[in-house]
């Protein structure tokens, strides 16, 4: 993840800035913040989509952190422990709005009989070197809330599927499950969306 | 196999277990190998969500104004840094023990209303010894309205208030100097904002209190 920046003009390195807001330095914390603020930021806008809701949520993230930072003794990254602890952040928003963090059966129409539709004499254009990250992201803020966790843990930010299991509870096959239909979802919505179908390969 | 059966075996052959039939499959079969590569360059390209946006600076200023609340943000038992940034490292014990002042005074004629700020055993007041003499400058032309709004207020109240506020004032001239000396300093840059964010935090706790006392 992230790596250990010295600001310009100020010689400080992560390591001391943690020791140094273990203190309660104002300037340490900020430095934390600024460090890692566009990461967590960016998973927190990914998994709800909305911009109000990724502010608070990274918020109550750094804040946490912060209430906890006393507690770090680095067995593992910096950034690993605020990244982990911002997705428990997001997934217990979405919990309490009673949004489903994995789905049951998300499924669309044409599902039972195959994603790959075969139209006669219709050439099959792929989406290489026709989507850009704009479209993705527009794509992904599209997606079931439940697709749209497992595609951002997974494929954005990097999780393993037993990471996530762990994390939403469910099972390992589950999110493999999932994972792969978010990403047929993703292939429908970015093909419909793409502006003109030239028969591009 | 067929279409179906090689989309069903899709999670499996994208994890890495992959069989003779399903690559003979692909071999021959236009829709299910556009469908795979579509399906790769979407995981490929994810990572590219990964960091897009800053939050806007709303964010830090909540951060920073709770973690003072809560006395995660203190005084450093020593000052690493000297010069502008040693002399400004308590600036905002400044606004914080204005906004104690006035809550204090409407608490005085309000018994029974609980102020916004919640003061903590861990923040007090600065004391005088580390609130630097200001000799006392014309009211800036900006402030007058404000001076007005508290000038009902108790007359220690309204010194307390007005000294607050100049230095908030000299806090912004230096740190406009910083700026200007080093315009590509982040920190400097970050600490123009806190002293424009202190002196919006002492005008709002002013306005607010006032809008209390109006009600009555």
């Amino acid at each position: 993840m992230t790596d250990a920046r010295r600001p310009q003009g100020n010689k400080l390195s992560e390591a001391e800035a943690i020791e140094k807001a273990k203190q309660g330095d104002p300037e340490a914390f900020e430095f934390l913040y600024n460090l890692h603020k566009r990461r967590v930021y960016s998973l927190c806008l990914r998994m709800t989509g909305n911009t109000a809701s990724a502010e608070d949520l990274t918020q109550e993230a750094f804040l946490q952190l912060f209430r906890k930072i006393g507690t770090f003794r680095g067995e593992s990254a910096f950034s690993t422990w605020l990244h982990r602890m911002a997705v428990n952040v997001v997934l217990m928003q979405l919990r309490k709005k009673g949004l489903p963090l994995v789905p049951i059966d998300e499924t669309t129409e044409g599902d039972e009989e195959g994603v790959v539709r075969k139209e006669p004499g219709a050439p099959d254009e792929r989406l290489t070197g026709s989507i850009d990250r704009l479209q993705l992201q527009r794509a992904v803020d599209e997606l079931p809330p439940g697709y749209r966790t497992i595609f951002v843990l997974h494929d954005v930010e990097g999780y393993e599927h037993n990471e996530i299991a762990d994390l939403v509870g469910c099972s390992i096959g589950n999110s493999k499950s999932q994972l792969h239909k978010a990403r047929i979802k993703l292939r429908d919505l970015l093909r419909a969306n793409r502006p003109e179908r030239a028969g591009k390969r | 196999m067929n279409c179906l059966q090689f989309e069903n075996a899709l999670p499996e052959y994208l994890e890495g277990s992959r069989t003779a039939e399903q690559q003979a499959h692909l071999n021959a079969c236009t829709s299910c190998s556009t469908l795979l590569a579509d399906l790769d360059l979407i995981s490929t390209q994810a990572a590219s969500l990964r960091e897009l946006e800053d939050p806007s600076p709303r964010v830090w200023n909540a951060l920073e104004i709770q973690l003072r609340r809560e006395g995660l943000i203190r005084r450093p038992e020593t000052q690493a840094t000297g010069g502008f940034f040693s002399r400004w490292r308590t600036a905002w014990l400044v606004p914080v023990a204005a906004a104690l002042a006035i809550v204090a005074g409407v608490k005085l004629y309000q018994p029974a209303r609980v102020g916004d700020i919640q003061p903590t055993a861990k923040v007090s007041p600065a004391p005088a010894k580390a609130r630097p003499a200001v000799a006392t400058p014309a009211i800036a032309p900006e402030d007058k309205d404000i001076m007005s709004t508290v000038a009902s207020r108790p007359p220690a109240q309204v010194a307390a208030y007005r000294n607050d506020l100049d230095q908030a004032n000299a806090f912004i001239r230096d740190a406009q100097e910083a700026v200007r000396n080093n315009p590509n300093d982040i920190y400097s840059q970050q600490l123009l904002i806190n002293a424009y964010e202190q002196k919006q935090m002492l005008y709002r706790l002013a306005l607010d209190e006032t809008e209390n006392n109006d009600e009555q």
